[in-house]
């Protein structure tokens, strides 16, 4: 075995991992239709008059009115009809057009979606670095007051109220100590920079505008704090639980035994171990933060998908409410498989199984 | 135990950097600028196709109208653009236009512009604007002069010629970029990135989801003294958010308190309070078929005369006021005095209904409160008062998306809702009159009621203002007195600034004029 050309390890059509990641490819699609098929059912079994809505009292009594815009929107069409046109919108990138706020649904989410990445993009860094950081000193520590202190902290943090926390801390960062700005995603007075990638933060720095990027960044503080601790909440006790478990292994004590240092065997072989399951909460996280800032979104005036669903959701705009959830159901569909790729890649057991 | 130490020290160094980076980034000021926090309604910056709170108030900045409403008084329409007469029977309305004016790129303000504005919002079936032309003929008549008429006497239109929709554009630009006066009409996108009309004010920039940026009209030539030359409108649907952006100065104005949120304010804010437009009302069913008990009109005057409307008017806070009728306080015919509280009445009116004690299902809407007024203490403390009078109610809230349904279909026997006015003019209010929309959805039919079907026709063709003021009073006399209605709370609006503003006068069309807004 120990001759065996390097050439042959390549992954033919046939190989597990190829057969694995194409399983799990139809997988998702066949979900993501499933998906279309839910919100679109959802959206429209839900009771009210979405037309009576968008239009208001006034022009929703105007026959014309209400006439030219069913006809409009296709309104006039049988569910199965209005359907298919939606799936065959979708394939040209057509998510139809907001009731609430008249523009393409793609259009609005397109602005909406790098808001919300942004903040839970960093909220999932900050709480995977402290987490892993709070988690692995509690096991270390097992039993000792750090420990308990940790698992306190850390209970404190999956059990504050999301929206209460947000409130608290705009008042108190903000309002009291003036060492954050306040709500938005930058100061009034500054346009944001050009569009790129949509983040602030790295638009303004592939603009070369630095005051707003430093204002941007200052801006992302607070809603990344609160989105942050209950994830941090959440990682810490798991990556706890998972470090003990590994901790207990045999090969560790074997490592152990030879005199590894403590970080090379924390590094090496701990929190190596551990990883499999703290990938499948990091993801499952990153789904949560990504689907329900609605609330930090609200109290920081972030115009975020979660501000964007919330709104759709309270003004019976169907669209919208149908665009936000295909959004979040690719967005989870995506991420599972990447986790599950990364499973594969991590643990040939899995893409073997 | 070293190592470990440095682990947890990274990750709360990472949080303190990030936290640093906060303080280092002091928000940027602009002493000319002025930041107001509201909750967006927000879908179009073409003012003929807008038809929604914020919309108004961007409009209202950057376009102007024939005629306009001074201050916070509705009652009466001031000239605009232009001066107004009317013939006899309030069917020819014509308007001659300010010498001098001119839009916000140097071109003068013609008829032709008038013309072109006005048939384009009515050529536009598809603009939820569209029903305020309804029944309008607009003739040039010369240059400065343009006429509009109507089949019937319609002393509404002058108001109606206050509404942002109805605002004048500059023809010219706006069909060199799509514009035309029918169905075709391609202008919105334009409208959408610029501006073309008289305003003190040019759309700078503008996000429908989070923020709008105007800047002065340095070619403005009206009567508006602008003091801020920057002005940025932010989407803050967080009323609590609005409060503390408001005092810790990262904004001058909020749009959106509650009564209460407005009392806990702290120094060196003003608040402007006021009742709004809308009206919160109960509605009793008089179909038979809804209900036996509700539709006996002996029922509606026992819950009409068993309340303690004093009581009800505690939970709503700043600026509200007891309803006196279906016609808000700041609208021509309103009534000066509600319903007293009369338990005797109240009695006897429902021994003579009949009524044995049945429970009776109170419907409202339980996610969605009114001028900072929720709907659920409400109900309770109704459900509280009418028990003390014998009646027996069960509560059934449910979110306004599902409720409204029942509302609008006239399914509802006995309901919490509200009403405001689509435009500045009484006759938004007739509906309510029996075998109108609202009047059906409380089950009233105009074979019910003949005497006010009478009085709302009397109000609506009314050809002189007295004549009209009186003949609303007496419809809103009237239903205050027989209804299947009980007005209950006209809830406050709550304008807080810091106090260095003034200038702020509620209008419920636009909200507030921006123009307006003066640096003391």
């Amino acid at each position: 075995m120990g001759n065996t050309p390097r050439a042959t390890r390549k992954y033919p059509a046939s190989s597990p991992l190829v057969g694995y990641v194409l399983r799990r490819l139809g997988t998702s699609v066949l979900l993501l239709f499933g998906v279309t098929i839910v919100t679109f059912a959802l959206a429209n079994l839900v009771p009210g008059d979405p037309i009576a809505a968008a239009l208001g009292e006034g022009a929703a009594s105007n026959p014309a009115t209400v006439a030219a815009y069913i006809q409009e929107r296709g309104l006039d069409q049988p569910l199965p009809v209005q359907y298919a046109n939606y799936i065959g919108g979708l394939f040209q990138g057509d998510m139809g057009v907001s009731l609430r706020t008249a523009q393409p649904v793609a259009s609005d989410l397109a602005k909406a979606v790098p808001a919300t990445v942004e903040i839970a993009l960093l909220a999932i860094v900050v709480s995977l670095g402290v987490g892993v950081a709070l988690g692995s000193l509690a096991a270390y520590r097992r039993g000792k007051i750090s420990d308990q202190l940790v698992r306190v902290l850390s209970l404190i943090g999956l059990s504050i109220p999301t929206f209460w926390m947000a409130l608290v801390s705009f008042n108190f960062f903000f309002l009291q100590l003036r060492i954050a700005p306040g709500a938005g995603r930058l100061s009034p007075v500054l346009p944001p920079p050009p569009t790129v990638t949509g983040f602030y933060t790295v638009d303004s720095l592939l603009a070369g505008q630095w005051v707003t990027f430093t204002d941007a960044l200052a801006h992302l503080m607070l809603p990344v704090f609160v989105l942050s601790l209950f994830t941090i909440g959440l990682l810490t006790r798991f990556v706890r639980t998972s470090v003990l478990e590994v901790l207990d292994a045999d090969y560790v004590r074997s490592g152990r035994a030879k005199g590894l240092s403590s970080r090379r065997l924390l590094f090496g072989y701990v929190l190596r171990g551990a990883s499999l399951p703290i990938l499948t909460i990091v993801g499952l996280a990153f789904g949560t933060l990504l689907s329900g800032t609605v609330l930090v979104e609200a109290v920081f005036a972030w115009p975020g998908l979660g501000s964007y669903a919330y709104n759709s959701a309270t003004s019976l705009d169907l669209p919208g409410v149908m665009g936000v959830g295909l959004v979040v159901g690719v967005v989870y569909l995506t991420i599972n498989f990447a986790v599950d790729l990364l499973y594969g890649v991590l643990d040939p057991r899995v893409r073997l199984a | 135990m070293r190592t470990q130490f440095r682990y947890v020290a990274a990750a709360f160094g990472l949080t303190a950097s990030l936290a640093l980076a906060g303080c280092a980034a002091a928000a940027p000021e602009a002493t000319d600028s002025i930041v107001i926090d509201t909750a967006f309604t927000l879908e179009t910056s073409d003012p003929g196709r807008n038809y929604v709170p914020t919309g108004y108030m961007v409009s209202k900045a950057l376009y102007e109208t024939l005629l306009d409403f001074a201050g916070s008084d509705e009652s009466t329409p001031v000239p605009g653009l232009a001066t107004f007469t009317q013939n006899d029977d309030a069917t020819v309305f014509t308007f001659t236009l300010e010498d001098g004016r001119v839009f916000s790129d140097g071109s003068a303000i013609t008829a032709d512009d008038v013309v072109f504005s006005l048939n384009r919002v009515a050529g536009m079936t598809e603009s939820k604007a569209n029903f305020l032309m309804g029944g309008i003929t607009v003739t040039k008549i010369d240059d400065m002069t343009v006429e509009l008429s109507t089949e019937t006497p319609s002393l509404k239109l002058p108001a109606l010629m206050t509404n942002p929709s109805l605002a004048i554009l500059n023809s010219k630009l706006v069909i060199e970029n799509g514009g035309t006066t029918d169905d075709s009409d391609a202008a919105e996108e334009f409208l959408n990135s610029t501006s073309a009309g008289s305003g003190p004010y040019i759309l700078d920039r503008i996000n429908f989801e989070s923020q709008v940026v105007l800047t002065e009209n340095e070619n403005y030539n009206g009567d508006e003294d602008i003091d801020f030359t920057r002005v940025v409108i932010r989407n803050v649907s967080e009323a609590a958010t609005q409060k503390i952006n408001l005092e810790g100065n990262d904004s001058q104005i909020a749009v959106d308190l509650s009564g209460d949120q407005v009392a806990g304010l702290s120094e060196g804010i003003n608040v402007f309070s006021t009742p709004s437009a809308q009206t919160i009302f109960l509605l009793i069913n008089q179909n038979s078929e809804v209900s036996s008990v509700t539709s006996n009109p002996d029922f509606a005057n026992a819950v009409r005369y068993a309340l303690d409307y004093p009581g009800l008017l505690e939970l709503a806070g700043a600026g509200s006021a007891q309803a006196t009728g279906v016609i808000p306080p700041s609208f021509l015919g309103a009534l000066a005095d509600g319903v007293e509280q009369d338990l005797d009445a109240a009695a006897a009116s429902l021994e003579a209904s009949g009524y044995n004690g049945e429970s009776i299902t109170l419907e409202y809407p339980n996610d969605y409160p009114v001028g900072g007024v929720s709907f659920t203490p409400l109900a309770e403390r109704i459900q509280s008062q009418l028990a003390d009078a014998g009646i027996t109610i069960e509560l059934a809230p449910a979110p306004f998306t599902t409720q409204i349904d029942r509302y609008v279909t006239g399914a509802e026997a006995f309901s919490i809702w509200f009403w405001g006015p689509d435009y500045a003019d009484s006759a938004n209010f007739l509906p309510f009159a029996a075998g109108q929309k609202v009047g059906l959805r409380a089950g009233w039919t105009a074979e019910q009621d003949s005497d006010v079907v009478n009085l709302a026709a009397a109000a609506e063709n009314a050809t002189n203002v007295d004549e009209r003021e009186t003949a609303f009073s007496n419809f809103a006399e009237a239903l205050q007195k027989r209804g299947p209605f009980v007005p209950l709370i006209v809830p406050g609006s709550n304008i807080a600034t810091a106090d260095y503003i003034s200038g702020v006068a509620y209008n419920s069309t636009w909200t507030m004029d921006i123009a307006e807004l003066q640096a003391k």
